[in-house]
């Protein structure tokens, strides 16, 4: 009971939010860090609920058992959902702060035996007749006694009631006092979930009718605009008609170094090489632009850069994470498999569609059925706490992931919030989140883990619990426990042998352990079944069984049945790509907007629901969105659009002017200024050293690392390991253990679900550009690689390490100061004595040019796009 | 733009660097949006009596009753059988100290000299016996999900008072049983995350060694300095994440001669070390800590925790516990009355306590297992009622009994005496808002002074 009341205060709280005079709300920024992370609301609400009596009260409701839900029923009509929400905010707080103390089951001293927490008692009255006569506020004793108009019957006692509050319990008397009912005790609560307190249920019909992102995609006409000579794309239509109905004008368009850096950035993760920049600048062709896409969309490189934006989303780690943190030795197949896909630019439906049932999509070749059971990882890589001891508990705790991360992933929709009662902003009732519940409960995981063994501390990874691909053939499995002395020196000698390589600066190519045909993914259970609902999402509670099935989306007509010897995972998988699906196609080009202006047209990417952010651009998403799918879903197509549009190639210049309209570029009048994801960062500067490895690695580092909890291996295996030179999206990341580099700049939370990553600006960042050691070495590497080009003049030297870091020469004032800067380096005594940690061998003068190409990899400029 | 700016620690600093024309420039444009730190020091929503939280957390789970939960019934009962287990006595003898009178066992004699500032929570419950779930569970709330540590809660609340060191440090962290998860900002950004401190606690944070001289350094921060700043006149106006990324270089700079300053224990006094147990090799590890965590919370750091693992005693009881009792004691005596001494304690909450506590039945003979279902946690000074004991277990201290208090209610507590109603700070995630005690917690009204 207590957690079903509690979610009641929950609501009460956020009225209080409101009332409160210096609640803290969080806004995320994505690209203005400190800026406006907290803004203050101001009073607007009359009402100070004192939530402490209402909690003492609804606790003792509870404890003596009363239904509040006959109140409801002896209605003639049933209140609609404004006359409950009337009574949830405007009614049941004064009672609770005013009148409780002394009328409820909780009070100390119950005075003039009137209980005035339920509806049955306001009726009843106490010893002086009924406090509450519905429909006739003049007959009720309530509003007699509140209106302080009878000397003898003035409450509450001490103070009168303003006569906003009185006006509104005469309002609530006289529609009949709506009052909201409770949940009974035992099994049926299941099925009156919807009729719980307050009804969230009771405003769905309206809420599927009235959510924007639950309507049918339209294909809207572009509009007419003033600005015709701008257009490129129907995209500029949609942007330039926003910006003149505010009088505003697009910024003319980026200079060709800052587009070249800006796209070569965004479509594959990586800075223009020195050769392709001075290619661009001299190609002076209409189409020099569009073949500078063509080639990055080509390259290997792209689906790296994309296909780690996938990552984020599918929360893609290769330790389990939570109380054992375990090591998912397979998962770097599917991490393969979605940079495939996006190299391939496999049709965003495909590979929605083999993502979750890829095992049940049929197959022509034993590769392609590996590589369709490959893709089902997705549903397996998340946080799982291997120590959970009761089965039940684990399986729905699994289930609850896989649910939020699909909802989230592919419908930006919160359906996990509906695991424990009737989502409270969403249409989406707790029996659908059962529906879909039953059908990842009839889906078995295979991460490569039992969790029994484990529990037992033995090694709890064997061939059985791992997808077996073609070509397996039985090996020698290690029978070592957990705890097993030689396990533990196993573990030491392989992260001993990388720090060793580490340190000797060798780099990573491949594990030694060569990888077996196993992979991480799931498979129909032998028995697939519906489930029961358990109420408040706790175990012992289970309600009415439910079918299994999708979320009920009006315009979404004829959802498929699942038979009773599938899981349904298939049709699950069909309903979330087909065309009348609103969400899905919406949600995509949503994201790909997002990575390219930093910033989605509906800025909460993982969040398409009534708490969400309403689109900026709703026609240009939907546009998109149709074009999308018109486009067979090629993500390739779509971003190519997009960056060939001008609203993409505008300048990022700041303007007064349009900024005193629009501070936030919400109408898309500039180019965002974005900084780098810590890969890109980290990528860069192998990449301006010269020592980035752009070949795709075999496997994972995880491999050599015996069965073993990543935390007992003492050691961070991401931080040894941190010193691949391969490109970051191939670094192993650990749930718990996450390479310094890349945790430095905010790097994507691999326990959740993260379609945005978070910019913040903090000193160890500084001090991570300035002393860290994987940074003085890539300096050191950038400086010698300048030294010894053919290139023998200082300005030329310059103009080639400023080409290497910021994508642009140097300018003749910034060619004089680095030459200053050099010189006084190198003439200042202290840089004879002191020598950075990896340039102990460098000569002065390179000494004192590899600290200026520091500088510049530490400058605010190579960390950000204009 | 002073004015119009809310002013972090930082600013002034960043003033400095701007040339003044800009500065003038700006001013003339009325308000503008300007760069501010996370981690700025924010108002509670309402008059806290706790500034800083120093945690020390006892992994492994401490036996209670043979520790700060007096049963007399135990003795007597030694050796009974309560459902087919066999009741284990405590093991040390307990006094009574200081005015109030405390029960405290011969295992903690330097700590028990400050009874009358110890408020004892014997009623403490939380939801499972197994380690890593229950500590994950004591240091973000929930054990199932993966959600931000009260540590990042605290800091996102209030920020921090120094901007040259973390607002939440966590000294010795376990890496097993939920490693960095237990110090982790989840969803909150990552600045509220905890930053990590090796055990020895000698080695500073990562990066915070300068990579050269200091001239040299200084010479190659300018530089830096000055392209930003050509950046940002170049950006042409409102840009707060240069001015952002201009400030952490500074912050950066002045860290690295903070943190080892702050880190530096060669300027206390002999008897402020003689105090702490240091130079005696028993109380040596933990003595350092201590002291390292007043010296942190001296200089302004919000939030820090002390980790000492290896309370769990399924067996060896007698030896084990007497040798994590004789680590800790003295060092925690000495913080004790050092805060005390500099006037510290009013404002800084210690917090002392395991994941769980331990069986009143024995295990092997010489050793208890776990019980989650009731034990022990402490508090003093910042806002708390000293010489207090509060709630109860059962007469073998089985089960909490009277006036329990779930570890959901000890977070909203501890956020209370920092000044912040925990259903109030909440934060916006994945469509709804978040808060350290999810949908539950009650303030123990009872401890508060």
């Amino acid at each position: 009971m207590v957690f079903w009341f509690d979610c009641l205060i929950r609501t009460h709280n956020r009225l209080r939010l409101r009332g409160a005079s210096r609640a803290y709300v969080p806004v995320r920024m994505p690209n203005s860090p400190g800026a406006s992370l907290y803004k203050q609301f101001h009073p607007t609400d009359v009402y100070l609920v004192n939530m402490r009596n209402v909690k003492r009260v609804i606790a003792g409701l509870v404890g003596i058992g009363v239904l509040l839900g006959v109140g409801v029923r002896s209605l003639a009509q049933a209140p609609s959902a404004a006359d409950l929400d009337f009574f949830e905010k405007k009614i049941r707080p004064v009672l609770a702060q005013q009148c409780y103390k002394c009328h409820s089951a909780e009070a100390k001293k119950l005075k003039g035996k009137l209980l005035l927490d339920n509806r049955d008692g306001a009726l009843k009255g106490g010893e002086t007749g009924p406090a509450v006569v519905p429909g006739t506020p003049g007959q009720s004793l309530l509003i007699k006694a509140i209106q302080w108009t009878d000397k003898d019957l003035q409450m509450p006692p001490k103070e009168q009631l303003p006569p906003e509050v009185v006006a509104d319990f005469v309002t609530w008397v006289r529609a009949g006092a709506p009052w909201t009912g409770a949940p009974q005790n035992g099994a049926t609560v299941a099925t009156t979930q919807a009729s719980a307190t307050p009804n969230y249920a009771a405003n769905y019909d309206h809420l599927r009718k009235e959510l924007w992102s639950w309507q049918p995609i339209a294909n809207p006409d572009p509009p007419a605009v003033k600005k015709e000579a701008w257009v490129r794309d129907d995209i500029d239509r949609f942007v330039l008609a926003k910006l003149e109905e505010n009088n505003l004008d697009p910024s003319p368009r980026a200079d060709k170094l800052s587009l070249l850096r800006r796209v070569s950035f965004d479509l594959i993760g990586l800075p223009p090489t020195p050769e392709e920049i001075d290619a661009y600048l001299r190609d002076d062709s209409p189409k020099a632009f569009e073949k500078v896409v063509d080639r990055l969309l080509d390259s290997p490189r792209f689906g790296e850069r994309w296909g780690r934006h996938w990552l984020d989303v599918a929360r893609y780690a290769e330790s389990s994470g939570m109380s054992r943190n375990f090591i998912y030795y397979y998962a770097w197949r599917y991490r393969d498999y979605v940079i495939d896909a996006f190299n391939s630019d496999k049709p965003y439906n495909q590979f929605v569609r083999e993502q979750i049932a890829g095992d049940l999509l049929p197959a022509n070749t034993p590769a392609e059925k590996d590589r369709l059971a490959v893709a089902t990882g997705f549903l397996t890589v998340g946080p799982r706490d291997f120590n959970e001891r009761n089965p039940r508990q684990f399986l729905m705790n699994t289930v609850d992931e896989q649910i939020d991360t699909v909802g989230r992933a592919f419908l930006a929709t919160t359906i996990a919030c509906a695991r424990c009662h009737d989502h409270k902003f969403d249409p989406i009732p707790t029996a659908e989140y059962y529906s879909l519940a039953g059908i990842f409960a009839s889906t078995d995981e295979f991460t490569g883990i039992e969790r029994r063994r484990m529990a037992n501390r033995q090694n709890p990874y064997s061939d059985d619990h791992f997808i077996k691909l073609s070509g397996y053939k039985a090996g020698a499995e290690s029978k070592k426990d957990l705890d097993d002395d030689e396990v533990r020196a196993q573990a030491r000698r392989a992260l001993g042998k990388m720090a060793v390589a580490a340190r000797l600066g060798q780099t990573y190519t491949q594990p030694s352990t060569p990888p077996r045909p196993l992979a991480m993914g799931v498979q129909d259970d032998s028995r697939p079944t519906d489930i029961r609902i358990l109420v408040r999402g706790e175990l012992d509670k289970p309600g009415d069984n439910v079918k299994r099935g999708f979320l009920s989306i009006p315009s979404m007509k004829d959802a498929p049945g699942i038979s009773t010897g599938e899981s349904g995972r298939l049709e699950l998988a069909v309903w979330l790509t087909r065309a009348d699906n609103p969400l899905t196609a919406r949600v995509m080009v949503n994201r790909i907007w997002e990575h390219l202006f930093g910033k989605g047209l509906v800025g909460s990417v993982d969040n398409f629901g009534t708490t969400g952010d309403k689109p900026t651009h709703p026609q240009l998403l939907d546009h998109l969105a149709t074009q999308f799918m018109k486009d067979g879903w090629s993500v390739k197509r779509m971003i190519r659009a997009i960056v060939l549009s001008n609203t993409y190639q505008q300048a990022a210049t700041f303007d007064r002017a349009k900024y005193n309209v629009d501070p936030d570029n919400h109408l898309l009048w500039r180019m965002n200024q974005r900084r780098l994801e810590a890969e890109a960062i980290r990528d860069a500067m192998l990449a301006a050293s010269g020592r980035l490895d752009t070949r795709s690695p075999i496997g994972s580092p995880a491999l050599d690392l015996p069965p073993i909890e990543v935390r007992v291996a003492r050691i961070n295996p991401g931080e040894i390991l941190s010193n691949m030179n391969y490109r970051s999206v191939y670094l192993p990341i650990f749930r718990n253990a996450v390479p310094e580099v890349l945790e430095a700049f905010d790097f994507a939370d691999p326990n959740q679900v993260s379609g945005q990553r978070d910019v913040t600006t903090v000193a160890p960042q500084a001090l991570f550009m300035l002393n860290n050691a994987f940074v003085t070495k890539q300096a050191t590497a950038l400086a010698a690689r300048v030294a010894n080009s053919p290139i023998r003049a200082d300005a030329g030297r310059i103009d080639l390490a400023y080409k290497l870091t910021l994508g642009r020469p140097a300018s003749g004032a910034e060619r004089e100061r680095a030459m200053a800067y050099v010189g006084a380096y190198f003439r200042d005594p202290a840089a004879a004595t002191a020598k950075p940690r990896g340039r102990r061998d460098d000569t002065p003068r390179l000494e004192a040019f590899a600290s200026f190409c520091q500088a510049l990899m530490a400058s605010a400029e190579f960390r950000y796009l204009n | 733009m002073l004015q119009s700016a809310a002013c972090g620690f930082g600013y002034l600093a960043f003033a400095d660097l701007l040339t003044r024309a800009y500065a003038a420039e700006q001013a003339s444009q009325g308000e503008s949006h300007h760069y501010e730190s996370p981690l700025k020091p924010r108002a509670p929503h309402f008059a806290a009596k706790a500034k800083r939280v120093i945690f020390l957390f006892m992994q492994g789970a401490p036996s209670h009753v043979d520790t700060f939960d007096y049963k007399p019934e135990l003795v007597s009962s030694d050796g009974k059988n309560v459902g087919g287990r066999t009741i284990l006595a405590p093991q040390w003898k307990f006094k009574q100290y200081g005015k109030s009178g405390l029960w405290i066992s011969d295992l903690f004699p330097s700590v028990a000299q400050h009874a009358d500032d110890l408020c004892l929570v014997n009623s403490m419950f939380i939801d499972n016996p197994a380690h890593p779930q229950a500590t994950i569970q004591l240091h973000t709330g929930s054990a199932r999900f993966v959600r931000p540590s009260m540590g990042s809660w605290v800091v996102y609340g209030l920020g921090t008072e120094n901007q040259n060191l973390p607002g939440f440090i966590t000294i010795n962290p376990p890496a097993a049983v939920g490693g960095a998860q237990n110090y982790g900002a989840s969803f909150l950004p990552a600045a509220f995350e905890g930053t990590p401190i090796s055990g020895n606690a000698r080695e500073g944070l990562p990066n915070i060694a300068p990579a050269v001289a200091a001239s040299l350094q200084r010479r190659q921060i300018d530089l830096v300095q000055s392209m930003n700043r050509e950046m940002l006149r170049r950006s042409g106006g409102e840009n707060p994440q240069i001015e952002g990324i201009i400030e952490s270089f500074e912050l950066g700079f002045r860290m690295q001669s903070t943190v080892p300053d702050v880190m530096d224990l060669s300027k206390e006094s002999k008897q402020t070390l003689e105090m702490y147990g240091i130079g005696d090799d028993e109380t040596e590890t933990f003595g350092r800590q201590c002291l390292m965590a007043r010296r942190f919370a001296e200089a302004g750091v919000r939030f820090i925790e002390i980790a000492y693992t290896g309370w769990d005693q399924h067996t060896a009881l007698h030896a084990r516990h007497a040798a994590n009792a004789k680590a800790v004691d003295k060092p925690i005596a000495g913080l004790l009355a050092d805060l005390k001494r500099r006037r510290m304690l009013d404002d800084t909450l210690v917090i002392w306590g395991g994941e769980f506590g331990r069986t009143p039945t024995a295990q092997n003979r010489d050793g208890r297992d776990h019980n989650n279902r009731g034990y022990t946690m402490w508090m003093a000074g910042g806002g708390v009622k000293g010489g207090l004991r509060f709630g109860a277990t059962d007469e073998i201290g089985a089960r909490a009994e009277q006036d329990k208090v779930h570890v959901h209610d000890l977070h909203a507590t501890i956020l209370h005496l920092l000044g912040l109603d925990h259903e109030r700070l909440t934060y916006r995630y994945a469509g709804r808002d978040f808060r350290l005690t999810e949908v539950y917690g009650n303030v123990v009204k009872g401890i508060l002074a």
